[in-house]
């Protein structure tokens, strides 16, 4: 998952006068926006893109990550600092559409205020799971443990599941998830990531 | 079902006529919601506006019979509002307005919106909506045309109150002309339209400028030296001239920058007419069917100077294979484009007339006399504007072309539809006239000339306004030709006419084995239809006739329809297959003639 583009870098806000990606770029561009990632070459990139709070704003991103071939891991909508202002976190591969092209369609959107493209060096990112595991008492204590050790509380204990909370990076999350299948998970509930970036 | 409610064109002086008239004044006034919306129409410089009445926008038909500052044309089909929006728009520059009721008229402006928008057309459509309170419950002709037009409109809005309206409106314009233009769209409940409020005109002035999609870019610090510097060192570069250079009116500055860098200027199907065919930097059109000489520059170049146009697949052929020896300087004003479909060196976020003008303030006077000379070298015979058809007794579609051209001086405004006529009315006019060449170039959509030219006739209503079209795509909006004879305006209708879905017919000739597979079409008598609706036909067999008939044509009042029986199987050469590299071309067989 955090296999970022070197020298990725956010961009300027969309809504001043500014530069666009495209031509802030200095090194010289050689794959088309709308065209497949040379074999394996693929990458995911965390977009934060903060929407007015205006019916249909979401739909307008979403549909737009769609049509422009985007391929979208996960997507969290949630409130910003701003008032009336949503900020919605994707995780985007662009293994067929260069995430460049993603960032200047999406700043089309009239509903999008700014779209801010990271690379991982620079942020902070985090996501909720709430893990339903299969549990008897012999098991239960294993599991809450094993829990701990990635900071997970328990959320919730009935007699055949434990429910632990983690709120962590995805790459901690999903390492969890991993060693927590051998008691047999029910249920997952994973929120997706979002992030910000890091205080300088 | 859509109740048709006879409209009245008012010429009174209501009292809501006299209000409006004083629309300056700060005075807030109660009005209803109808009412800020014929409000702020008419502060927008609206005059036309097309459409068709039906339940839940009757509200707001009921308030414009008392507005006679806005000129309502009842189109036959909400398509034709939305083209004929969309044509107004393209010749006069102001938005197109269209109107429809809810449900199925809103859906059928679908096609109208979609065909504005590839084309980057500003245009707004105001659509009724079942009352705030019923949706979601699927009432009566109730439609989510917001979720349905959101991926072909740049912005679509319901309005959710009535004090919402008048700022509503601004916003769709502003959004429609500002930066890439685009068509928008407002959705208006019933009960929104009946409600009141106090409306006070000068306080509905909208603060939009926070969204980007209204701003026109600042030229990136360095672009124009970097840009310089390529033209500079080019052998052979070439001018490639689209739709931008129109939508920004940078005729002059595109000939001036022709003329100072001696490059050679290729046109795109939509860029057509920006520079006079007749300048000797002028070489065509490129792409699928751009002659043979074009394409070859193309192949050869070591710079494309790319202006306004988004290098469309109809344009690269097979991208990978597309001008491979060449750089491109990109001028586009929507960021979007740039490295789409190929990656620009220079990339330069602009309008095109600002960037023209810098681009020609910046760079040396240029020499490509030997380089224009080798492109010319490679014209051939085939590629003169003359005749298509050899031999043949039927009219020959460059001969229309020809005699349409010389009956109006160069001067009409030709509305082609889409197929092959389309192609030889690109090919084989001979534009002078900037903007004088329309077309759905993007979308592609047939049925869309004749309400379009309805449109332009309209908005310009002192130039004469062909339209050229198969008898496929003329059936598609024929109807339309009822609202022409109600509105008095006159455009003149060539159809070529061959009995086929020409241009299928062409690819099934090529690529299907020549299975003509649904391809054959009858249509109506076109001298009988005419006379229906109150106008004249013609119907043209021979080569012999063509003048004349055009003749006239144009000396008859009013619309008048000519059916030219053209040859059935007439191909548009050269042709590049799908998916081939435009220098990989299909040239014309002269044996099969």
């Amino acid at each position: 998952m955090a296999n970022e583009k070197p020298g990725a870098q956010a961009t300027a806000r969309s809504n001043g006068g500014e530069i666009s990606a495209a031509e802030a770029r200095t090194q010289s561009i050689t794959r088309a926006g709308q065209s497949n990632a040379p074999e394996g070459a693929a990458r995911t990139y965390r977009l934060v893109i903060q929407i007015n709070e205006r019916p249909g704003a979401v739909d307008r991103v979403v549909g737009l990550l769609r049509r422009r071939r985007a391929r979208m891991q996960t997507l969290t909508i949630g409130r910003s600092e701003q008032p009336d202002v949503a900020r919605v976190t994707a995780v985007i591969d662009d293994s067929e559409v260069a995430v460049e092209q993603v960032v200047e369609q999406l700043r089309k959107v009239v509903d999008v205020q700014q779209v801010t493209l990271f690379s991982s060096e620079q942020l902070v990112e985090r996501e909720l799971a709430l893990i339903k595991v299969q549990s008897d008492p012999r098991h239960s204590r294993a599991i809450i443990e094993l829990g701990q050790q990635f900071g997970a509380h328990v959320a919730d204990v009935a007699p055949a599941t434990v429910t632990l909370e983690i709120t962590s990076s995805t790459a901690q999350v999903e390492q969890l998830v991993q060693q927590l299948q051998p008691f047999g998970i029910c249920e997952l509930a994973r929120t997706g990531s979002v992030a910000m970036t890091r205080a300088q | 079902m859509q109740v048709a409610v006879p409209m009245t064109p008012a010429k009174g002086t209501s009292q809501a006529t006299a209000q409006s008239r004083s629309h300056d004044t700060e005075e807030a006034r109660e009005l209803t919601g109808s009412q800020i919306l014929c409000e702020a129409l008419i502060r927008e410089g609206v005059e036309l506006l097309y459409g068709y009445p039906g339940g839940a926008i009757m509200p707001f038909y009921d308030a414009l019979s008392s507005y006679s500052q806005l000129h309502h044309v009842l189109v036959r089909h909400e398509q034709a509002a939305a083209h004929a929006a969309d044509g107004y728009a393209r010749v006069t520059g102001k938005v197109g307005v269209c109107v429809a009721t809810s449900g199925p008229g809103a859906t059928n402006l679908v096609t109208g919106l979609a065909t504005a928008f590839t084309d980057s057309i500003p245009v707004v459509a105001i659509t009724g909506q079942v009352a705030w309170s019923l949706i979601g419950r699927d009432g009566f002709q109730e439609t989510d045309i917001l979720g349905i037009t959101q991926p072909i409109t740049k912005h679509n809005f319901l309005v959710e109150r009535v004090e919402d309206l008048a700022d509503i409106v601004h916003e769709a314009f502003r959004l429609a002309q500002g930066g890439r233009p685009g068509p928008v769209l407002v959705d208006v409940p019933k009960d929104i339209q009946q409600g009141k409020t106090l409306y006070r005109p000068s306080a509905s002035v909208t603060s939009i400028e926070h969204f980007r999609s209204t701003r026109t870019p600042q030229i990136a610090p360095g672009a124009i030296a970097r840009a310089a510097k390529l033209i500079a060192q080019a052998r052979k570069p070439v001018i490639m001239s689209g739709h931008g250079v129109i939508l920004s009116q940078a005729y002059t500055e595109l000939q001036t920058f022709a003329e100072k860098s001696d490059m050679p200027v290729i046109t795109t199907l939509l860029g057509l007419s920006a520079l006079p065919e007749t300048h000797r930097l002028a070489i065509g059109m490129p792409g699928m069917h751009g002659p043979a000489h074009v394409n070859k520059a193309i192949g050869d170049a070591d710079l494309i100077v790319g202006v306004g146009l988004r290098f469309d697949d109809r344009v690269t052929g097979k991208v990978s294979e597309f001008a491979p020896h060449a750089q491109i300087i990109h001028i586009d004003i929507d960021a979007s484009e740039m490295h789409k479909v190929k990656p620009a060196a220079v990339p330069i976020v602009a309008d095109a007339k600002e960037a023209l003008s810098a681009l020609t303030e910046a760079i040396e006077p240029g020499n490509h006399e030997a380089w224009l000379q080798e492109i010319r070298g490679w014209e051939t015979a085939a590629n003169e504007r003359g005749t298509i058809v050899q031999g043949q007794e039927y009219p020959d579609p460059a001969d229309i072309l020809a005699a349409i051209r010389a009956e109006t001086k160069g001067e009409a405004i030709v509305v082609s539809d889409v197929g092959q006529h389309q192609m030889w009315t690109a090919r084989f006019y001979n534009w002078t006239r900037p903007n004088s060449h329309i077309t759905s170039g993007g979308l592609g959509t047939m049925g869309f000339a004749l309400p379009a030219a309805m449109g332009i006739k309209m908005g310009l209503p002192h130039e004469t306004v062909w339209v050229v079209a198969g008898d496929g795509g003329i059936q598609m909006n024929i109807q339309e030709l009822a609202t022409l004879k109600q509105q008095g305006v006159a455009v003149k209708i060539a159809i070529m006419n061959n009995g086929y879905l020409g241009m299928v017919r062409q690819w099934q000739q090529f690529f299907h084995n020549q299975n003509y597979s649904e391809t054959p079409i009858t249509g109506p008598d076109y001298v009988k239809l005419a006379d229906a609706y109150g106008l004249k036909g013609m119907r043209i067999t021979k080569r012999e006739d063509v003048a004349r008939a055009i003749h006239e044509a144009m000396e008859t009042e009013g619309t008048v329809l000519i059916d030219f029986v053209i040859e059935a199987e007439s191909n548009v050469y050269p042709m590049v297959a799908p998916g081939k590299a435009i220098t990989d071309m299909i040239e014309e067989n002269t044996e099969e003639i």
